[in-house]
């Protein structure tokens, strides 16, 4: 029997209500930094446990710790300070990292938090990173001459970490890339740097890149030096598959088909996601084809992601049994 | 004497204290004679650096809460408004905008406005880590009334020193929606001229001397020019207000030399992001003005003086320093607040630096 469709997410999970609350009253300072440690751990574990439930492949920690994906890697390091308030969208204010000199590692960053999940489960859990050309795009520099430097510097830093997780006995290291679809014309900036983080790995890694002109950027995305393509399927309507169909058999890469809008409260039906499965295995043999949300749930209600993930894994089930598929 | 500002669409360059009659004045203009005017591209941060100003963020917070009524809440735009208008001519720039302190974005401030579009979810405003909600086009497009003549004039009232009305053209405005109805670019893209055209009018009847269109979409599909062209020609019909034309993010590439035979007066372009500007503008026609985005707008190092000074040099071979204005890159509401004040501050240290050392 074949195996494959390995399901898995894309990092982020919804924090629950109490984690919510928890966050807001450290920034008023009713509570301690460990009181707020030992509900991301509760609340890292539940998803863990709902994740094992569900009977997903390869599991996240769903971010509980962290706040916004850039932010929580300056924080940890060193060379970074913080800006005032810059508008996101709307009514959406953050404040984003500032490059004030070299940026560095001062120590394992993610590491703690893979190790206590991982130690929660015997699936293999994801170490999850932030890719150095998007921690340089989505943040100011005030000390680096070109972008270059400070995307290759970056690089350096995110290897160091991707190592430390690999030795601790982390299987999968994804590195998300989001912005890299925005600037074709920096597409070979970002696979130099992306070379970086995963050179000499021997864990399979996986780049996560959404929103942006995919057709664009196409070739480009192919010579990422990474196993895995983590990219959104239903926002296009699967028509971003087309892509890949046109290069069908001269593939290197392993796809990660976004088969969850993760923008809409809608709940997808079995039958929608199974549609997306089977157009998926018209270009991917099962064993290179692994399944999983558009990007993170994070923004979704608890109950929300709960049911859309529960869609998803029993629309992999009944594929699976249908095709023979183990 | 009143420096009569309205009279004529470039008399901003009047500040200096010369008799002034209409005739003396064209002929005055024509050979230009205040070097480098300090300008800003547009937008401005909409959140003060210090506790205790007005705030948008928690005003609208109690909109939406129902807590205080619109007015409340256009009270506090217009007082943020007046402080940006404020922070600006304090700096010293010679030509401001409102700081669009009231746009949620470029493209939501005129698609609410006109008839045929409704708005849609949230996508990515070009390379930006910012996001804005898309306009659908979802009937036939029309003007129906002024968009930014009441905030226009409400600018024009406080400030000193002359205000540009700013606009976003039909072709970054159609890229940037999603088309429901018309299901042809070229047809929804010279509506929309139409359209923006009679708000480019209105704007010059309520006093608007100086009047821009923001088109940085045409950099991202240079295939496009045929139609931009096209396009452009409809959007200044009847207009005798100073035109200009702002495109920023990239260079202007292959679009040199044509773009600039198109119908406007001025040209401001983004030689920061586009820092290949400064090798493709090798001639620029003698009767028109260009404007050098040489601050970036999109980053919160502050340039050193003599890098701006630097910048005016490169192009001052090309454009005579009466013809240029020097700005940043694009809006300033990427940064936070106390940044962009700095950055308009020393965009004038450095103007002022470039007219000693080159004029
Ligand atoms: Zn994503």
């Amino acid at each position: 029997m074949t195996k494959g469709l390995l399901t898995t997410a894309v990092g982020s999970y919804p924090k629950p209500d109490y984690l919510t609350q928890a966050r807001n009253r450290l920034a008023r300072r009713e509570i301690g930094q460990e009181e707020l440690r030992e509900l991301e751990r509760k609340a890292t574990e539940e998803w863990v446990r709902f994740q094992e439930e569900i009977g997903m492949d390869i599991l996240v920690d769903g971010e509980m710790y962290r706040g916004d994906m850039v932010t929580y890697f300056s924080e940890n390091m060193e060379g970074w300070a913080i800006s005032g308030l810059v508008r996101s969208y709307g009514n959406r204010y953050y404040r984003k990292p500032v490059a004030t000199g070299p940026v560095r590692r001062k120590g394992p960053i993610t590491l703690e938090w893979w190790r206590y999940t991982q130690g929660l489960t015997k699936k293999p859990v994801k170490g999850m990173l932030t890719g150095p050309y998007t921690m340089a795009d989505w943040s100011f520099n005030e000390h680096y001459p070109t972008r270059e430097a400070f995307v290759l510097d970056l690089a350096r830093a995110v290897h160091e970490e991707a190592l430390d997780l690999e030795k601790a006995g982390a299987r999968y290291i994804q590195i998300d890339e989001p912005a890299v679809s925005t600037r074709p014309e920096e597409m070979e900036l970002a696979v130099k740097a992306l070379g970086i983080v995963t050179k000499g790995l021997s864990a399979y890694t996986i780049t996560h890149i959404c929103y942006g002109d995919f057709a664009a950027v196409f070739d480009g995305l192919l010579r990422l030096p990474v196993d895995n393509l983590d990219l959104e399927m239903t926002n296009s309507n699967y028509n971003l598959l087309g892509l890949f169909r046109e290069r069908k058999g001269k593939l290197k890469k392993d796809l990660s088909m976004g088969v969850l809008d993760v923008h809409s409260h809608l709940i997808e039906t079995v039958d929608q996601v199974k549609k997306g499965i089977r157009l998926g295995l018209e270009v991917f043999a099962p064993e290179r084809l692994y399944i999983d949300p558009d990007c993170g749930l994070k923004t979704r209600e608890v109950e929300e992601a709960k049911a859309k993930l529960r869609v998803m894994a029993t629309a992999v089930r009944e594929v699976k049994q249908e095709l023979g598929i183990e | 004497m009143i420096l009569p500002y309205a009279l004529c669409s470039v008399n901003f360059r009047l500040l200096l204290p010369v008799p002034l009659g209409a005739a003396t004045m064209d002929a005055t203009l024509r050979k230009g004679f205040l070097l480098l005017t300090a300008t800003v591209v547009g937008s401005y941060p909409k959140l003060p650096a210090q506790a205790g100003a007005p705030n948008l963020r928690t005003a609208l917070a109690r909109l939406e809460r129902g807590q205080i009524t619109a007015e409340e809440f256009q009270r506090t735009e217009d007082l943020v408004t007046e402080v940006v208008i404020k922070e600006q001519v304090q700096a010293g720039v010679g030509l401001i905008s409102d700081g669009q302190i009231r746009w949620e974005d470029g493209q939501t401030y005129f698609a609410r406005r006109i008839g045929g579009f409704s708005i849609n979810g949230l996508i990515r405003y070009f390379n930006n880590n910012t996001y804005f909600r898309q306009p659908a086009v979802t009937g036939k497009l029309g003007w129906q009334g002024p968009i930014g003549v009441r905030d226009f004039l409400f600018a024009k009232e406080r400030s000193p020193v002359p205000v540009k009305a700013v606009i976003t053209g039909p072709y970054t405005l159609a890229r940037l929606s999603q088309d429901q109805a018309y299901h042809n670019l070229r047809t929804l893209v010279l509506d929309l001229a139409e359209v923006l055209n009679q708000e480019a009018i209105a704007l010059q009847r309520s006093g608007a001397t100086f009047i821009q269109f923001d088109e940085p979409a045409i950099l991202k599909w240079k295939g496009d020019f045929a139609l931009f062209e096209e396009a452009c020609r409809r959007l200044t019909r009847g207009l005798t207000a100073k035109t200009a034309l702002y495109l920023y993010f990239w260079d202007i590439g292959e679009l040199y030399p044509d773009l600039f035979h198109l119908p406007f007066q001025a040209y401001g372009l983004d030689f920061v992001s586009g820092e290949a500007n400064y090798q493709i503008v090798k001639e620029f026609p003698s009767d028109k003005e260009l404007g050098l985005g040489i601050l970036d707008g999109r980053n919160t190092r502050l340039e050193p003086v003599e890098e701006l000074v630097e910048g005016v040099r490169r192009m001052s071979s090309v454009v005579s320093l009466d013809r240029m204005y020097v700005s940043p890159s694009c809006g300033l509401e990427f940064l936070p607040r106390d940044r962009a004040n700095q950055k308009l501050v020393r965009l004038v240290e450095g103007v002022k630096k470039a007219r000693e050392a080159l004029s």
